[in-house]
């Protein structure tokens, strides 16, 4: 749901939030459902500032909170708000709120590219084995697109 | 690798992506030979891209035998159309043809989209034989990449390689007892990613319509029923027990929701929307940033 509030870091467990986050996008979804599933750590990421327990029964309001992470020039905030609904969430904004330039590049890409609520982290701060994506395609297709462009320069 | 510096890895080029396949020990050479033969064959069957491939012979119409693995393929296309209402389609080729994605590779569309022939009575996918009655340009790029990288992982098996990852541009598969850790690639800028995954045992395939792109909004994610690229879904990820179904279904998520899907098959995912916000399964081991 909002990972952009989470410290890059602390790593979590993405079952609890899953349920928000699939009502957040209930648009392409056929009927919302309810969120069973959805435990103390969403509760903790959102800190809600109106009535709602944590341990996923939430009552409805708008609840807005400040997340922060590390980037390599200083701690950065983003805003985030969601709302409820008959226990649902039925909107979600985030607010970038950079503090220097590099990051006001970044996050004006998220919120115009891929998402408010999806953020990049650069694979060289990662500790992984494999990177799963469908940017390796070679053979064919990607010289195929070489040659087109090319072809168009000359 | 995860456990790095002892395992060995074995790379190539083969239908149009590039393999990495490690494993505890180095391979054989009869190992190596029996993959490369699989993929070859593989490619010899079912490319679209080459005129000498065996299901070419459908550009007139007319009846094909597949391999045995062929049925397996039919069937899931066959579950996967119904449960998408025509959606995803191996009759797809067509509707690619005309936007540019072309055995030539020409990406000149032809003109507007056109909507992919009706999977009805005059085409029949039957255990492995398939037979038509009208010109059709099968294309199953949708799991027939992820079919294949199961053969592979069969014959690594088989060779004496139970431990081992394959790991055909995404498309990966793990087999063994050591969990891997794998960036999921931020669907935008390629040396970020947008979270990290477990994968033990299973296969992780990943589907994104900003890669395979040749022009303005004209990408290899179509909807059959139209013959126009899906712009609602960015990119997705699935884990599944095998390939050819977490390949599968990477391509079925941009079509349909995921409880369409659910419903049949037992999946984990991860969904960017073009709005910019992931959807994922509950039992998902991982985190998104």
């Amino acid at each position: 749901m909002t990972p952009a509030v989470k410290k890059p870091y602390q790593r979590w467990a993405l079952t609890g939030l899953a349920a928000l986050s699939l009502l957040g996008s209930a648009a392409c979804a056929a009927s919302p459902t309810p969120a069973p599933g959805a435990g103390g750590d969403a509760a903790n990421a959102a800190e809600p500032d109106t009535a709602g327990s944590a341990t996923g029964d939430y009552a409805d309001g708008t609840y807005s909170a400040t997340g922060s992470y590390q980037t390599p020039g200083g701690e950065e905030e983003i805003g985030v708000t969601v709302t409820l609904a008959s226990g649902s969430v039925s909107d979600v904004q985030t607010e970038p709120m950079p503090s220097n330039p590099t990051t006001e590049l970044y996050q004006g890409k998220f919120s115009s590219g891929i998402a408010e609520q999806v953020v990049g982290m650069p694979l060289s701060e990662l500790n992984v084995d494999k990177v799963s994506g469908s940017s390796l395609t070679s053979g064919g297709f990607s010289d195929a697109i070489e040659q087109i462009k090319g072809e168009a320069a000359q | 690798m995860s456990p790095a510096g002892q395992w060995q890895r074995f790379s190539f080029d083969a239908i149009g992506t590039a393999w990495h396949i490690d494993t505890p020990a180095e391979l054989s050479a009869d190992a190596l030979a029996v993959i490369v033969l699989a993929v070859e064959q593989y490619d010899a069957v079912y490319s679209r891209f080459r005129p000498d491939s065996l299901v070419a012979a459908l550009a007139g119409g007319g009846s094909i035998t597949l391999p045995p693995s062929g049925e397996a393929l039919g069937d899931l296309y066959r579950m996967l159309y119904r449960l998408t209402n025509g959606a995803m389609s191996p009759l797809v080729g067509r509707s690619l043809e005309q936007l540019g994605y072309d055995a030539g590779y020409s990406f000149v569309p032809c003109g507007g989209p056109v909507p992919a022939a009706v999977w009805d009575e005059q085409f029949e996918w039957s255990g492995s034989t398939i037979r038509s009655e009208r010109p059709v340009t099968l294309d199953v790029g949708a799991a027939g990449k992820g079919q294949l990288v199961d053969l592979v992982s069969r014959a690594l098996h088989d060779a004496g390689y139970p431990e081992h990852t394959i790991d055909a541009g995404g498309d990966m598969l793990h087999r063994g007892p050591t969990p891997l850790r794998v960036a999921l690639e931020h669907p935008y800028t390629a040396d970020s990613a947008i979270g990290v995954v477990d994968l033990q045992d299973r296969a992780l395939c990943a589907s994104a319509s900003n890669r395979r792109r040749w022009a303005d909004g004209l990408h290899h994610v179509l909807d059959a029923t139209t013959g126009q690229c899906v712009d609602t879904v960015v990119a997705t990820w699935v884990l599944a027990g095998d390939a050819m179904i977490a390949d599968a279904l990477a391509t079925a998520l941009f079509l349909v929701p995921p409880e369409v899907l659910l419903a049949e098959f037992d999946f984990d995912y991860v969904l960017i929307s073009s709005e910019g916000r992931a959807q994922y399964s509950l039992s998902l081991a991982g985190a998104l940033f």
